[in-house]
């Protein structure tokens, strides 16, 4: 346990200076921090990219637990849905902007998530069983994906072209007020997460034996699964979608021995923030000058990273 | 000690209920048995203690305590429940899955030092000190049911319920666990079993209830409850009840139609 | 929502006590200060690259997209990439004073960031004939050689008028010209193709629809009868009748082969109508 925890700060100190160091433009190592290009291009987009992979590490494997499920992750309850609704909606009424598009994406991702919570209680019993939440945030989200094709056919060719360039994720409109906000969402959510780490602990029992220990199953699961979504939400907001990283970085923290909710999510936070860092020097450099989609490249490096864990463990993860 | 009067709960409005005004005590230092058959409200009544299943009327006291108005915390610290099913999504060590037994006590800055104390405890009392380093997932059905009982003392109450517990353990294991529950009754426990087994009921229960149909058919003694007419009414099965001399309580021999 | 920017800009001059003549405003709303002596230009769009050496300024070219490859003198400029996101580090590594884009919402946060960096741009969206001859003169004013921007409007413009003089008193054939096959999508009356099309002496069966290029369904075109159809090479193939293939090179974009673009789409529709 204590060897993942200090490889994952190396490796995410290491991935960061690379980060820093890396470009189109040579930057000697001595001039880094003094370079205007660093501090104003590089930086906010290093400092982008770790918050959305720790962000986006904790919801996943505060997801997993409260949802007993290893395959779930932040976007299955209708976050991804919910935020690129937000964000075509805004482009189509022509309000698509540095400053709007993320707080219409997060505003159609909240609005998702409490949809979800709302068919979940409609569909069955008290609204916090696993199997029907996953069941309603894929119902949401695929009545989402239609909803943005019907908007996105009768839109003109660069409403849709922003809207499929933000779905496929990226860090590189970085900016200094969009960090602090995001920031402060994940400050506050995986603060909350971490105070609720006990409880995703019983309530990975399931939900008798987490009553029988003393949780109040229905809010701990309401107000979890609410925290995680958001969280996720947030990161959307203000990278578009980031697949893979709340589903594959849980997993790593698991094999690096972390088990209880809170070395988890402390695990997941370095080990996402380390992967999307990776997967954005990865972006800017493998084709520069051309910057490949953040979420192509973490799904290209989680696929098979996934299938590899699914062979080895064999049942469930 | 657990006091149960006139409960009803429905699980639906406008349903049969499925505890039609049960009355029942469990007290200290005894272990009593809830048998009855399949449907008879057994597992509905260890739910609505644990609060998943609405109480409709009645109360449900803990040494006078209304249980339904307090805390899912408050309630947990004083009853433990076993549930039928608890299978931990991902693999814990066996000292882990006993510390979650001391949520109900709560702490913002609870750690898992200060919780080995009362850990190392409950794992003695349950027998179980050789698996905390083993994880959940690599216990035989035997030491997984001695765990959860270990968790369940963990959370420090002076009342334990089980709902079953030793379903799918073969005989040995079934033998150790009422044994070691019988203990536990003994040392000042309430104890309070949901059980199928009507004979090893008979043997280690001082006090047994049998619900039928959500309603409490008889309550006493085994002796006194392990009646032929009242057993075959409520099980609907010919049965013969019989002494066992080796053990000195009621046998139950279900007969072939 | 764009006055709203300009008056607000504009207020905000004030402080720098400039005269209106010294600014220029672009597509975006920002301004650009005119007279600029931009000597390190970085075109990141084809229609300006090839405006800069229509004008004779292309020896200030820094870089341009990997798409501008007109006029052939273009080559030798530095390839930058994209024209939409671009990647800022490669347009900065480049060192330019002015940044050319194409003011699409895309490349908001770009010309955001340029700007913090202290780099000027100058953002336009040509979509139609009119456009481009705005965005030569803006161009002119803000390089600070508003001739040599006039005499290439004018050129061109003399052609276009030249075309439609020629192809008025012709009778004009109905087009319906593709743009894509999956979707099917033609050319609507939001794109300069369709000004093109009425200038070559041809009437666009989708001309009164606003959009640049509408999803059509193929019923309703085979249902509108349209005397031509204009196509590619492979979708050539799709359809029956006059099927005529225009020459893309000429047609991307509305710049300086506009008068070109006219009088070739004008052979095709009216052979022989001009040399």
């Amino acid at each position: 346990m204590r060897g993942l925890w200090t490889t994952s700060v190396i490796v995410l100190l290491g991935l960061f200076v690379v980060a820093l160091a890396v470009g189109p433009v040579a930057i000697p190592m001595h001039d880094l921090w003094s370079s205007e290009i660093v501090r104003a291009v590089r930086l906010p987009r290093a400092v982008l990219a770790l918050l959305v992979g720790a962000a986006l590490g904790m919801s996943g494997g505060a997801l997993q637990g409260v949802l007993r499920n290893g395959l779930a992750e932040p976007y299955l309850l209708g976050v991804s849905g919910g935020a690129a609704v937000g964000a075509v909606v805004a482009a189509m009424l022509g309000l698509a902007g540095p400053a709007t598009t993320p707080l219409a994406a997060l505003i159609g991702a909240v609005a998702a998530v409490v949809l979800v919570l709302i068919v979940a209680r409609v569909g069955g019993g008290r609204g916090a069983d696993p199997r029907v939440l996953i069941m309603a945030g894929v119902v949401v989200g695929a009545f989402a994906n239609a909803a943005i094709m019907v908007a996105l056919a009768s839109a003109p060719a660069d409403t849709v072209r922003g809207a499929v360039w933000w779905m496929m994720g990226s860090v590189a409109d970085a900016n200094w007020p969009g960090i602090a906000w995001l920031a402060s969402y994940v400050a506050v959510g995986g603060a909350l997460l971490l105070l609720w780490a006990p409880e995703i602990d019983a309530l990975a029992l399931g939900d008798e034996a987490a009553a029988a220990i003393g949780v109040d199953v229905d809010r701990a699961s309401r107000r979890i699964f609410l925290a995680a979504a958001t969280v996720a939400a947030a990161t959307v907001a203000a990278a578009g979608l980031v697949g893979f990283v709340g589903l594959v970085v849980p997993h790593i923290a698991r094999s690096g021995g972390a088990r209880a909710s809170r070395a988890i999510l402390g695990a997941s936070a370095l080990v996402g923030a380390a992967l999307v860092l990776a997967a954005d020097i990865a972006a800017r450099t493998v084709r520069a000058p051309a910057d490949l989609p953040l979420g192509a490249i973490t799904a290209l490096v989680g696929v098979p990273f996934f299938l590899s864990r699914l062979r080895r463990t064999g049942a469930s993860p | 000690m657990i006091a149960v009067q006139d409960v009803v709960v429905r699980y639906a409005p406008g349903a049969t209920p499925a505890l039609d005004g049960v009355t029942l005590r469990a007290e200290r230092g005894a272990l009593t048995a809830l048998v009855g058959p399949n449907g008879s409200g057994k597992s509905t009544l260890v739910r609505a203690m644990i609060g998943r299943v609405p109480v409709e009327r009645g109360s449900i006291r803990i040494d006078e305590e209304d249980a339904l108005a307090l805390s899912r915390r408050a309630f947990a610290r004083r009853v433990a429940v076993v549930t039928q099913r608890d299978e931990p999504a991902f693999p814990l060590l066996g000292r882990e899955y006993i510390a979650l037994g001391r949520y109900a006590h709560g702490g913002l800055f609870r750690t898992a030092q200060s919780d080995d104390p009362a850990v190392d405890k409950a794992a003695e009392r349950a027998g179980v000190t050789a698996f905390l380093e083993r994880r959940t997932d690599q216990l035989s059905g035997g030491e997984w049911q001695r765990l959860r009982i270990a968790r369940a003392l963990a959370q420090g109450g002076a009342a334990l319920v089980l709902d079953e517990p030793t379903t799918f353990l073969d005989i040995g294991h079934e033998m150790a666990l009422f044994e070691l529950l019988a203990d536990l009754a003994r040392s000042g426990l309430a104890v309070l079993l949901v059980s199928h087994q009507l004979n090893l009921v008979a043997r280690f229960a001082s006090h047994v209830v049998l619900l039928h149909r959500g309603r409490v058919a008889a309550a006493g003694t085994p002796a006194a409850v392990m009646q032929g007419s009242v057993l075959e009414s409520v099980y609907e099965w010919p049965l013969v009840v019989t002494h066992d001399p080796a053990v000195g309580a009621p046998m139950l021999v279900p007969l072939r139609r | 929502m764009r006055w709203l920017l300009l008056l607000a800009v504009t207020a905000c001059s004030g402080s720098h006590q400039a005269s209106p003549r010294d600014r220029a405003v672009d597509d975006f709303g920002d301004t650009v200060p005119v007279g600029l002596a931009a000597r390190r230009i970085a075109s990141l769009n084809p229609t300006t690259t090839e405006l800069l050496f229509a004008m004779g300024d292309g020896g200030r070219l820094v870089g341009r997209t990997h798409w501008d490859n007109y006029p052939p003198e273009a080559a030798a400029v530095p390839d930058l990439g994209n024209g939409l996101r671009p990647n800022i580090e490669a347009v900065l590594a480049a060192h330019p004073d002015l940044v050319l884009l194409y003011a699409s919402a895309d490349n908001r946060s770009t010309a955001l960031k340029l700007h913090e960096l202290g780099v000027a741009t100058l953002s336009v969206k040509v979509d139609h004939i009119t456009d481009f001859a705005r965005e030569a003169r803006l161009l002119g004013r803000v390089l600070g050689d508003s001739a040599a921007a006039a005499t290439v409007v004018d050129s061109v413009q003399r052609t276009l008028d030249r075309v439609r003089a020629a192809t008025a008193p012709l009778p004009h054939p109905t087009v319906f010209w593709v743009v894509w096959e999956s979707p099917l999508m033609a050319v609507g009356g939001g794109s300069f193709l369709d000004e093109l099309i009425t200038i070559a002496g041809g009437t666009n069966i989708y001309g009164s629809l606003s959009a640049p290029s509408p999803v059509v369904s193929r019923e309703d075109v085979l249902s509108r009868h349209p005397d031509v159809i204009f196509a590619s090479p492979a979708a050539a193939k799709e359809w029956t009748g006059r099927v005529l293939v225009p020459d893309t090179a000429l047609i991307g974009h509305p710049s300086v082969r506009l008068g070109e673009a006219a009088v070739s789409l004008a052979n095709l529709l009216h052979p022989g109508v001009l040399r």
